[in-house]
Formats: C-alpha cells, sequence, structure tokens
C-alpha cells in the first residue's frame, strides 16, 4: 500500500513542478540574456520586432508573422504546412525554458527573417513580449 | 436459322421438357464466375487504388470456385466430368473443319472446341490467382505469401498477371462469339442451357440426370480436405513476418527535428546516399535553415542511413532508391513518385489537409510504417 503510494506521490510533485520548471528555465535564459544586452528589455519593442516587415532576409520569409500569424495568441503553419503552436506563453506554457530549443530557432529564424544572428537585446524583447501576451 | 434435322444425327429431341446436362454446381459455378471476374477486372483495369481489397477478395473467391470445379471434373455429374469432353487432336480438327462448314456436329454436352476453351479458361485463371498471389506477397507485403516472397519476384509476377489478365479478356470475347454461333448453328440456346441447365437437344445413351447424391457428398469431402489443408498453410505462412520489413525502433531527435517542420519522412524513402548529403546540408535544406549542432546532426544522420531504402524491400524502398539526378535529395522530384501521383491534381495537393506534396500522410494514413498500402490511401476531400 505504501509502496505503490510512492510513485502517485512523485508524479504528483513532477505535476506540480512541470510548470515551475519551465518558468525557471525562461527565468534562467533572461537572466542570461540580460547580462548580455545590458539594458532593461521592452514587449513594445518586442512586439514591433515581431510585427516588422524586414529586409536582409530571404525573400519569402519577410516577418515573423509569415509563418507564425499575425497575433502570438494563434497558431501558425511553417512553409511546408505543419502547424506552429502559438507563441504567447499564456497559449504554450513551455515557450522559451529549454535554452537548446530557444538558441536553435532564434538562430535558424533571424537568419531567414534578418539576414543575420539576433542580438540578445532583440531576443529578450521578443521574449518579454511573448510573455506579455 | 435453325439447322434442319438429319436422320444421321440419331438426335432426339425433347423440345416440352429438355434433357438435364448442366447441373446446378456448374450453372453456380458458371455464373458466380462471370460476375467475379467482371468485378476482379473492373477493380483491376479501372479501379482507383484503395479498392483493392474488392480485387483481393474476388480473387481468393475465383481461387476457390476454381478448386471446386477442379475436383467436379473428377466426381461430378457425367457432363461436368473432365473426361466427358476431352477429345483427340482429329476430333478437334474434324468439328473444326464441319464448323468452318457451317455444319458443326452435335455434342451433347462441350463440343470440341468449346472444351479446348474450358480448359484454358481454368488453366488461365488458375494462372492469375497465383501469380496475384506472388504478386500481392512480392510487391505489397501483403497476403500469405507476404513472408516468402521479395520484390522483385512480386513486381515480375505483376507483369505476368497484367498479361493473363489481357488474354482473359480476349478468351472470354472468343467464348461469346463460340456460344453465339453454336447457338445460332445448332439451334440450341446455349445460354438458356447454361440458365436452366436444360438442353433441347441430346446424342442417344445421353438421358442422364444431374448429379448424384453420392458425388456431391465425395465432392464435399475432397473440397473440405483442400480447404482445412490450404487454412492450416495459410495460417502458418502468417506467421512469418515480411522479410522486408525490418522492425526499426523510432529515432527520438529525428522525429522533433524533422517533424517540427514538415511530415517527419521514413528513412526507406531516400537511399543512404542521398540522406548524408542531406544532413550535411541542413543550413540551406530546401531554402531553409535548417541547421542543427553537430551531435543532434549526425545522430540523426546515421541513424537515416541505417534504415535507409537500400535496407527495405518495401514498394516504396524498392523504387525510391532510384533518384532524380538534378534533385537527389527531394523524395517528390523521383521519376517513380512523380509517375505515381501524376493522376493527382495541383488542387488536390493544395487542399488545406494536404498543404503540399511533401505531407505523405495526409493521403496515406500508414507512410508512418514506410508501407504505403494501397489500401490505406484515403485522399481528403477538403
Amino acid at each position: 500500500m505504501r509502496k505503490s503510494l510512492i510513485p502517485l506521490a512523485l508524479s504528483g510533485l513532477a505535476m506540480t513542478l512541470t510548470p515551475a520548471l519551465a518558468g525557471s528555465g525562461r527565468t534562467g535564459i533572461l537572466e542570461q540574456l540580460q547580462a548580455e544586452a545590458g539594458q532593461a528589455f521592452s514587449a513594445e519593442r518586442g512586439k514591433a520586432l515581431f510585427m516588422a516587415r524586414h529586409k536582409g532576409g530571404k525573400p519569402k520569409t519577410p516577418s515573423c508573422t509569415t509563418c507564425h500569424s499575425k497575433s502570438p495568441l494563434n497558431a501558425g503553419r511553417t512553409r511546408a504546412g505543419k502547424r506552429i503552436a502559438p507563441m504567447a506563453v499564456s497559449k504554450t506554457s513551455d515557450r522559451y525554458s529549454d535554452p537548446k530549443k530557444v538558441a536553435k530557432w532564434f538562430r535558424r529564424n533571424c537568419r531567414s527573417v534578418l539576414g543575420r544572428e539576433c542580438t540578445p537585446l532583440e531576443k529578450g524583447d521578443f521574449i518579454t513580449f511573448m510573455m506579455s501576451r | 436459322m435453325t439447322r434442319q434435322l438429319e436422320p444421321d444425327d440419331k438426335i432426339r429431341s425433347e423440345q416440352q421438357t429438355g434433357i438435364p446436362v448442366w447441373d446446378l454446381f456448374i450453372r453456380f459455378f458458371h455464373w458466380s464466375l462471370l460476375a467475379l471476374v467482371c468485378l476482379a477486372a473492373f477493380t483491376g483495369f479501372l479501379g482507383e487504388e484503395w479498392w483493392l481489397n474488392y480485387h483481393i477478395w474476388a480473387g481468393y473467391a475465383i481461387g476457390l470456385l476454381v478448386v471446386m470445379r477442379l475436383v467436379w471434373g473428377f466426381v461430378g455429374s457425367p457432363f461436368a466430368r473432365f473426361s466427358s469432353f476431352v477429345f483427340s487432336k482429329q476430333q478437334t480438327l474434324s468439328f473444326v473443319r464441319q464448323l468452318l462448314k457451317g455444319r458443326p456436329p452435335r455434342h451433347t454436352g462441350h463440343n470440341p472446341a468449346g472444351a479446348l476453351m474450358v480448359f484454358a479458361l481454368l488453366l488461365v485463371l488458375s494462372g492469375l490467382v497465383l501469380s496475384g498471389l506472388v504478386l500481392l506477397g512480392g510487391q505489397e507485403n501483403q497476403g500469405p505469401l507476404a513472408g516468402l516472397i521479395p520484390y522483385f519476384i512480386g513486381a515480375a509476377f505483376g507483369e505476368f498477371h497484367e498479361f493473363l489478365a489481357a488474354l482473359l479478356l480476349f478468351m472470354i470475347g472468343a467464348h461469346i462469339a463460340g456460344v453465339i454461333v453454336e447457338s445460332r448453328l445448332g439451334g440450341e440456346n446455349l445460354v438458356r442451357a447454361m440458365l436452366t441447365g436444360k438442353k433441347r437437344f441430346s446424342l442417344p445413351g445421353h438421358e442422364t440426370a444431374y448429379a448424384k447424391r453420392k458425388a456431391a457428398l465425395v465432392a464435399i469431402a475432397i473440397c473440405g480436405t483442400i480447404g482445412l489443408a490450404g487454412a492450416g498453410a495459410w495460417r502458418s505462412l502468417a506467421t512469418i513476418h515480411p522479410g522486408g520489413l525490418p522492425k526499426m525502433p523510432e529515432n527520438v531527435a529525428w522525429k522533433s527535428e524533422c517533424g517540427d517542420c514538415h511530415y517527419a519522412y521514413h528513412p526507406s524513402l531516400l537511399p543512404g546516399k542521398s540522406w548524408q548529403m542531406l544532413m550535411a546540408g541542413l543550413a540551406s535544406h530546401f531554402g531553409e535553415d535548417a541547421s542543427l549542432d553537430e551531435k543532434t546532426r549526425r545522430e540523426i544522420s546515421s541513424w537515416l542511413q541505417k534504415h535507409a531504402a537500400e535496407h527495405w524491400d518495401t514498394e516504396a524502398a524498392n523504387n525510391l532508391r532510384h533518384i532524380s539526378a538534378e534533385q537527389p535529395l527531394r523524395i517528390t522530384a523521383s521519376p517513380w513518385w512523380k509517375r505515381r501521383h501524376a493522376e493527382v491534381g495541383k488542387a488536390v495537393f493544395a487542399r488545406k489537409s494536404i498543404g503540399s506534396r511533401g505531407n505523405c500522410i495526409a493521403c496515406h494514413r500508414d507512410a508512418d510504417s514506410g508501407r504505403f498500402d494501397d489500401q490505406k490511401i484515403n485522399i481528403p476531400e477538403k
């Protein structure tokens, strides 16, 4: 009886901790970016970055919204047709919590849209905007 | 058109009742065979790929009918027995000569030309069922021979199956022509005779009844024995895992890294060389930056090459090994892929639930397994 309670308790613990861990992963990523950027992040600047039409990237992907849709609350679609979960943390709770994933997608997508890597400030602004939604 | 009866024909006429010639089984065999051959021909020549099951079941049913007819040919009623319509070469030639003169000699059962056609039809139908089984097992990895027959043998038998099918159509034409000619010249409506079982004319000594009950019991016993043996063989064959479909452990990195942006293609859909080149050029992946960290890239690349097309014996793997010279990395550019999808219009691929040529799983419900069975095709309407 007791033994069977242990996995139950552990899984209960894991369930309560998962969102918290995702949150702590996000905090760590933001702290790291903050240290590199050296100035406060702005959701407004992040929104502008997300909505703007950029030059210098690939002609078929001039904007984040090309694939992610005009609203962070809506799902997007890759150019190959796959669904992309909404970017807003309120809609997709585990967004921006895995440093490897965050690094991968910023690297690829900034190159595609802007034709260069994003700065720590831009990344921080972007995540701050998505957390405000 | 009825020919005047001549005294030396020694023909007895029983216009009122008729003489029993074709027993119940022969008539059932003839007409159900006709229906099944129509179904098999329609689904085989004209049908959609996903109707394959109807074709397969028609084939199995035809096989059963032919087996029963062969048994009945040895134990059945007098005119059902093969021994009653085996003619010598001279008899056959003489019949044909008379036929050409418009005076075919009478026969109560099959005449020599009709007998030849019966044997030829039974042979071709057996060939169709057997080559179909080999084709099904080899090319489609289905049916009782799936575990035994490699793809290339299945594909070769596919050619033979098609040849026999065309030959059968030709023979059916000749059979119908023969029936019309003999009905006209002989004054005996052969179609009606095959429906009622009775003929108006018969040669003396042929006033036989249909099959005896004993014959039916013997035939049922023989067919039952064959059926039990066949079912046993079938069950043990079904336990053999198809050789060309190895069990593949799924790779988590492949599923998420490839599958985040597009349908995660089964490794058997490209040869190892293509996978290697593709995974070496991820920074510009069909115009997209799909770069990965080196550890993940290596892991996925070696897993893809390990399970590439060369290591499978499915229809897709056998054909997609032959890549396009210009676009060796694009599955949908391979000549075979293009041929097989030639009838699917652009508008179909553009449908909302499909989206692109590369979204295999939208129509091939078993794409994840690499099998791509014909029956699993389901093209969404929207």
